[in-house]
């Protein structure tokens, strides 16, 4: 694994790129860790609080640890007309999980997401930010076993 | 000009003026919640917004700058909805317990709901579910009453420049919060209370005031604070005789230095006021035991004894030490009585130990030994600030946080040297970590970069000072490169802070007590006035030799004369003409002992008797056992105060005086501006007016004196006092007024030695560095 | 009319977007070049003539907007919107990945015109591997010299819609919480960092290059007269085709639907069409006669808005989908300002009320009443447009919340 300290100096030619930082480090730990959130501020030269206020703005950034593969599910209004509120529970029952929890195994957490942009194939999810298409109830099981 | 109408009403005011200004100098009160005059607009709140014709949208005044031929609506129909519907949106999270919120009379949001009739929300569905935090001593955070305002997070940012706040979260989940959602006590919050103050609702409020007395109940007594030597200014409040809080006075007349903005001592540490360890009676020691007495005997014991050993053993066998901490009218009878009725010169207080090298060393090279420019000079003014030996924000908080304020808001520079990596060193330019006792090395170091590098200002040299060759000559050998090794600090470092000090606009220096008390205190400073002159860092505003003072007044007591070898010389005898006349009796010649003098004297068995003002020399002196064995050799220890001290406690006399809340006064902070301290409540117990127990004393040591109050003794001392001589209590009820102020016409002199330095020309000191003896 | 007319997407599918070498074989950066040539007041103002508004949402004239910028400052910027955070939305995204490099160009003329040499581009958080294409392409560019002295460089939004909003997004570009700014002072004047800044949507930037080689007046003659050109349509809910189109502006929504669209899936009948993104206006079957362009549909109390079109069926719950609507609003609001934070949250509430049957015709009232207040006094356009939903719906579709109320 990456030093937390590492990735944060890779992005500090980009002025103000402190949210850059924290999208490097979730590449690398699929959150932000505590102690690289304060890195993190200490080298854009903004407040502890201040980098957290910004880590807890963005629904993208989370500062609680998550699961290997995080799996969004789109509910905006197009793919919520394409039957998302069934996905929905689907996918909970699946996963064995409710939004918001991460699977026993460290494997899986769900979240929910507002429109990905790919709405010509609804109901959509993205399994660490890869849109999967056209994502019915019955394909589900299918698709969730591709990730290991 | 602009012209726009407001309300039918046709008003013209400058280009750049907020449409919010506009309003109220048409004479519409506009709401606000989120605007603060003193922070940085947000915009947010919406309560302000108004109707300008021809929008689509309503907009909102404190944001919006005015434009010609504006017609705006302050109370149009559109207004007023927007208005009640965002209270009682705001009503809806609310934990609306305004019978039992600190706030209650106080709060904006009751105000608004109270103005336009919001009785309760039509919105109400989940209700407030923050729930309260935080165990720590001073503040009570309810987020179930926050408004969401974020004056709290950016009065912390930009006031106090603590950024321990923010917004966490977004939407309606969005709270204020640390780091992590953290305790505050885990995070760098110093519990300066300038969220609570700029607080518009009950959602940050005083656990030290909290059920004492809401705002309704309560009487505001601005005095000045009684615990650094800034001279902050605030409201104690006062309910049945009491002090219940202290509030924040934002008015810049009424608080000049600190507007407002105070740190945890005088916000949240005002409770010994009505501490039940005050002194409430004298107290007299027999037999190892102290048993009260009254005044009558207390004061007729004290004054036989005092007598008795002057008789006994001459009248420079008793001393006398006055505080710090006391008014000046006290300092200034204080040294009366003990050279008119004690008939000694043995008069000191203990901070002078930590003033008497700036004493020395500015006068030596200025010709005056006080604080060049003004608090706020190096809040605003200042281009570059050299803060060396001064943990500013520690010692001098609001001190430090204008200069934050200036470093972040203004871009000013920061060169901080010190051995230890204080909080402003944290922020700083070039951080210059030194050896300890080595200051002298450094800035010589600096010196040659600038005479090296000819960043020297010639003109200034040239015509307001002397000796400048001998001083380039002993500088020649204090290259950076030489003084690294001596110092610790990088050469570049040395070079990087000789220029950001030479070539800004206008530098100025700030130390404080780590500069002074070493044995080379009087070297050092010599050579920061050394430093000053050579780039002509003089005289003008932003610049200056800037020496903060520890307690509250010790300027005032240097000056007031509390010092063995004052400003005005006994061994003057012009000066001591004046007094003599004055005071009506011959006066010694002879300079007096100063406190560690005394000690030694003491020791020596040369000092049979003392009398202790306020201070408590056991703490306040380096070597307490010392202190602590010549306090039992003397015959006759008398202590005024309002504890029992250490001190106080090895007494044979204690005589209870009163605090700050209980008396009148004047006191004159570091930046030498004198403020009136004013009576809020009245004393505990039998505990009197500290000038009243010397009139007392004096007049049964057969020298009447009497006073009808605090301001009589200022008038007689202002005739005594040149520099203060122009002042008087109507004059300094405002934002009093900085000394020299030599006639009643006079505004003061916030900035010495403008055209001309106090001794005529600046005095460069050629100075070596030598290891300094502590060490 | 029935087909499509394709300008930025002249090329799709038959370049990399990726190359600059490909894109200048099909005429790729002649517009830069002629661009370069021209004095920056021609510039302008042929950009001005041309006719160009901005297709992010607000259709302020692109030229216009250029002019504002104060001609002596120092250090300026050209920042390109992608932010797509509108549901419904993808054309930017369509840009990027059939002709990416027509951005870049786009903004290079931008920035030739204010006198700028960085630029930046924010992308949602959403769009890893757009991103990742927008990098290469302005590699391919640089390698091939295309942008002159002209910079580059992509950030990356995290997952916030109103980020879209120029002031959101140059906060967030400055690493600050994506909290919208008041205005004045406007971007063009001090945008990010302080500094006059322009913000163009990635399709008005993309319109650049072709305004500039074929002329002002060859664009201004497409479509409709007073917001010409073209703009790409994504079609999303029950189309047939749910995909997108480049389509004259005057072109009529009815068409969009029907002729490139396919109609509704399985025949039914068509009961509303929300146009512009979620923020928009629900269109009832009567109107669908109108042209697409900024005015016209403003005319009938709707919005173009990102040129999102989603189409729903007989069968479909308009309450419920506006209840979800709702939710958006609630979970995308920033929580500066008090009409918006509360507001969105209270909407929600009474939206969710009603749906479940539980809510009365007071409900309704109190919430037309809040809605009222959010499009008058909200900071931004994120508070002022939520109501929009609810606002349309209650009027066209009356009897469907009647229908649920007690
Ligand atoms: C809440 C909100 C979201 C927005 N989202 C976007 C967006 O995703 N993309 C965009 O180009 N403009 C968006 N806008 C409009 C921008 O603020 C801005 O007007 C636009 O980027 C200007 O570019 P244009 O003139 O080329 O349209 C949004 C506005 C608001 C109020
Ligand atoms: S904060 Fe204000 S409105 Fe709220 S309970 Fe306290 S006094 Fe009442
Ligand atoms: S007490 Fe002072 S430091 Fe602490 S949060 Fe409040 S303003 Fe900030
Ligand atoms: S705690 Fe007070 S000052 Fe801070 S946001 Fe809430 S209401 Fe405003
Ligand atoms: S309208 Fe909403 S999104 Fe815009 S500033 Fe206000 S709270 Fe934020
Ligand atoms: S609505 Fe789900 S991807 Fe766009
Ligand atoms: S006071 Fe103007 S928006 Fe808050």
């Amino acid at each position: 694994m990456a030093n937390y300290k590492d990735i944060i100096v890779g992005c500090i030619d980009k002025k103000g790129g402190i949210i850059e930082a924290f999208h490097a480090l979730q590449n690398e730990f699929n959150y932000i860790p505590h102690e690289a959130l304060v890195e993190a501020a200490r080298v854009f030269g903004v407040s502890e609080a201040q980098a957290y206020g910004v880590a807890t703005f963005y629904s993208y950034l989370s500062v609680e640890k998550r699961g290997k593969y995080i799996i969004r599910m789109c509910e905006s209004a197009p793919c919520h007309v394409a039957g998302a509120d069934e996905l929905l529970k689907a996918l909970e029952s699946q996963l064995g999980i409710k939004v918001g929890e991460t699977t026993s195994d460290g494997k899986f957490t769900l979240e929910l997401t507002e429109c990905v942009g790919q709405c010509q194939a609804t109901p959509v999810i993205t399994v660490n930010s890869e849109p999967v298409f056209n994502v019915t109830t019955k394909i589900l099981p299918q698709v969730l076993a591709a990730y290991k | 000009m602009i012209k726009l109408t407001i309300n039918g009403k046709e008003i013209q005011v400058p280009r750049g003026t907020m449409v919010l200004d506009a309003c109220q100098q048409a004479g519409a009160d506009i709401p606000t919640l989120c605007y603060d005059p003193d922070l940085k607009l947000a915009g947010s709140c919406r309560m302000c917004v108004v109707e300008a014709k021809g929008r689509p949208n309503l907009m909102a005044a404190c944001v919006s700058p005015a434009e010609n031929n504006m017609v705006i609506e302050t109370e149009s129909h559109d207004v007023v909805e927007s208005r009640k519907i965002i209270l009682e949106l705001l009503l809806a999270r609310h934990k609306l317990e305004c019978h039992t919120c600190e706030r209650d009379g106080s709060c904006k949001l009751q105000d608004y709901c109270y103005r336009y009739g919001v009785t309760d929300s039509r919105y109400a569905g989940q209700g407030p579910h923050f729930g309260m935090e935080d165990p720590n001593p001073f503040i009570k955070r309810d987020y179930d009453k926050c408004i969401m305002c974020t004056r709290c997070v950016r009065a912390c940012e930009e006031i106090t420049g603590a950024q321990v706040i923010n917004v966490k979260d977004r939407g309606h989940h969005a709270k204020i919060s640390t780091v992590f959602d953290g305790k505050l006590a885990d995070s760098n919050c110093v519990f300066c209370g300038q969220c609570l103050m700029v607080c518009p609702v009950g959602a940050l409020t005083s656990k030290v005031s909290a059920g004492k007395g809401r705002s309704f109940q309560t009487k505001g007594v601005l005095t000045t604070c009684t615990y650094c030597g800034t001279g902050c200014t605030f409201e104690l409040n006062v309910k049945d005789d009491n002090v219940v809080g202290v509030t924040s006075v934002r008015d810049s007349e009424f608080s000049p230095v600190n507007k407002g903005a105070l740190c945890v001592k005088g916000r949240f540490g005002w409770d010994f006021i009505h501490s039940p360890e005050r002194l409430t009676t004298p107290l007299i020691k027999e037999n190892g035991e102290f048993r009260p007495a009254s005044w009558d005997e207390a004061l007729n014991l004290a004054a036989e004894k005092l007598k008795g050993m002057k008789d006994k053993y001459g009248t420079d066998s008793v001393a006398m030490f006055s505080s710090a901490r006391v008014t000046n009218e006290e300092n200034y009878l204080a040294q009366k009585f003990a050279r008119v009725v004690l008939g000694t010169n043995n008069i000191d207080h203990c901070a002078s130990l930590c003033h008497s090298s700036n004493v020395a060393g500015m006068g030596a090279a200025f010709g005056s030994g006080a604080m060049t420019n003004t608090i706020n000079d190096m809040g605003e003014d200042a281009r570059a600030i050299f803060v060396i030996g001064s943990n500013t924000t520690e010692n001098h908080p609001i001190i430090g946080y204008k200069i934050k304020q200036n470093v972040r808001k203004n871009g000013a520079k920061l060169i901080v040297a010190d051995p230890h990596c204080t909080d402003l060193a944290t922020m700083a330019d070039v951080n210059m970590q030194f050896q300890p006792g080595t200051d002298v090395a450094l800035l010589n170091g600096m010196m040659n970069v600038i005479i090296t590098e000819g960043l020297l200002d010639k003109e200034f040299i040239e015509n307001r000072t002397e000796n400048f060759a001998a001083l380039k000559q002993i500088l020649e050998k204090y290259t950076p490169e030489y003084v690294e090794p001596i110092t610790g600090v990088p050469a570049d470092d040395i070079r990087r802070a000789a220029r950001i000090y030479a070539e800004s606009e206008a530098s100025a220096i700030c130390y404080s007590m780590g500069q002074t008390p070493y044995s080379t205190g009087t070297d050092n400073v010599k050579s920061v006035c050394n430093l000053a002159m050579l780039t002509g860092n003089v005289g003008r505003p932003g610049t200056g030799v800037n020496a903060l003072l520890g307690q509250n007044n010790v300027q005032g007591a240097c000056d007031m004369g509390c010092l063995p070898i004052a400003y005005q010389a006994a061994t003057d005898s012009e000066i001591r003409d004046k007094f003599e006349k004055a005071w009506g009796l011959t006066l010694s010649a002879q300079n007096g002992l100063t406190v560690t003098q005394t000690i030694n004297a003491a020791h020596a068995g040369q000092i049979k008797g003392l009398f202790v003002l306020g201070e408590n020399p056991i703490v306040s002196d380096p070597d307490i056992q010392h202190v602590d064995e010549y306090l039992e050799k003397l015959e006759c220890l008398i202590v005024q105060d309002i504890f029992l001290t250490e001190t106080a406690q090895k007494a044979d006399i204690v005589l209870p005086g009163l605090s700050f809340a209980e008396k009148e006064g004047t006191f004159t902070s570091t930046e030498r501006r004198v403020q009136l301290v004013r009576k809020a409540v009245s004393g505990p117990g039998e505990a009197q007016d500290d000038w009243w127990i010397l009139c007392e004393l004096s007049t049964r040591m057969g020298y009447p004196m009497f006073y009808a109050n605090a301001e009589e003794i200022f008038e007689e001392m202002r005739l005594l006092t040149p520099s203060y001589a122009g002042m008087s209590y109507a004059r300094l009820q405002g934002s009093g007024l900085h000394w020299p102020c030599p006639t009643e016409d006079h505004p003061g002199t916030p900035i010495l030695h403008k055209d001309i330095f106090s001794r005529g020309l600046g005095l460069f000191h050629a100075i070596e560095f030598k290891e300094p003896v502590e060490l | 009319m029935a087909e499509e007319m394709r300008v930025l997407l002249e090329y799709a599918d038959k370049i990399n977007p990726e190359s600059a070498d490909e894109y200048v074989k099909v005429g790729g950066y002649v517009g830069l070049e002629k661009a370069r040539q021209m004095e920056i007041n021609d510039l302008i103002q042929e950009v001005k003539s041309s006719g160009l508004r901005g297709r992010g949402g607000a259709g302020f004239n692109a030229g216009m907007k250029w002019s504002f910028v104060p001609k002596n400052a120092e250090i300026k910027y050209v920042v390109c919107n992608l932010d797509e955070g509108e549901p419904g939305t993808y054309k930017d995204r369509i840009i990027c990945e059939k002709n990416a490099q027509a951005l870049l160009e786009g903004m290079a003329i931008c920035g030739r015109a204010i006198g700028s040499n960085q630029g930046y581009i924010y992308c949602r958080g959403e769009y890893p591997f757009t991103v990742k294409l927008l990098k290469n392409a302005i590699q391919s560019a640089k390698e091939l010299g295309a942008l002159g002295d002209f910079n580059i460089e992509v950030r990356m939004g995290a997952g916030a819609y109103v980020c879209g909003e120029e002031t959101a997004l140059i906060e967030s570009i400055e690493g600050h919480r994506g909290e919208p700014r008041f205005k004045p002072p406007f971007p063009g004047v001090a945008g990010l960092w302080g500094v006059p800044t322009v913000v163009n949507n990635v399709e008005t930037f993309a319109c650049l290059p072709s305004i500039l080689t074929k002329g002002s007046a060859w664009f201004a003659g497409i479509g409709a007269a007073k917001y010409p050109g073209t703009k790409i349509v994504t079609l999303t809910g029950d189309a047939v085709n749910t995909t997108f189109f480049e389509v004259p502006t005057d072109y009529i929504l009815r068409d969009v639907i029907y002729k490139l669209g396919g109609g509704v899936k399985g025949g039914k009948k068509l009961k509303a069409v929300q146009v512009g993104g979620t923020s928009g206006s629900f269109i009832p079957e009567q109107n669908l006669d109108t042209q697409i362009d900024f005015d016209s549909m403003g005319a009938i109390g709707a919005a173009l808005g990102s040129g999102a079109v989603l189409v729903l069926d007989e069968t479909r719950d308009i309450v419920d989908i506006v209840t979800r609507i709702s939710k958006f609003f609630e979970h995308e609001s920033c929580g500066k300002c008090n009409p918006c934070r509360e507001g969105t949250f209270r909407c929600r509430e009474i939206m969710e009320k009603i749906n479940a049957g539980k809510a009365s015709q007071k409900d309704i009232d109190n919430l037309l009443l809040l809605t009222r207040v959010m499009q008058k006094a909200a900071l931004c356009g994120l508070g002022q447009a939520a109501p929009f939903p609810i606002q349309s719906t209650i009027k066209h579709f009356a009897h469907e919340y009647a229908r649920k109320i007690v």
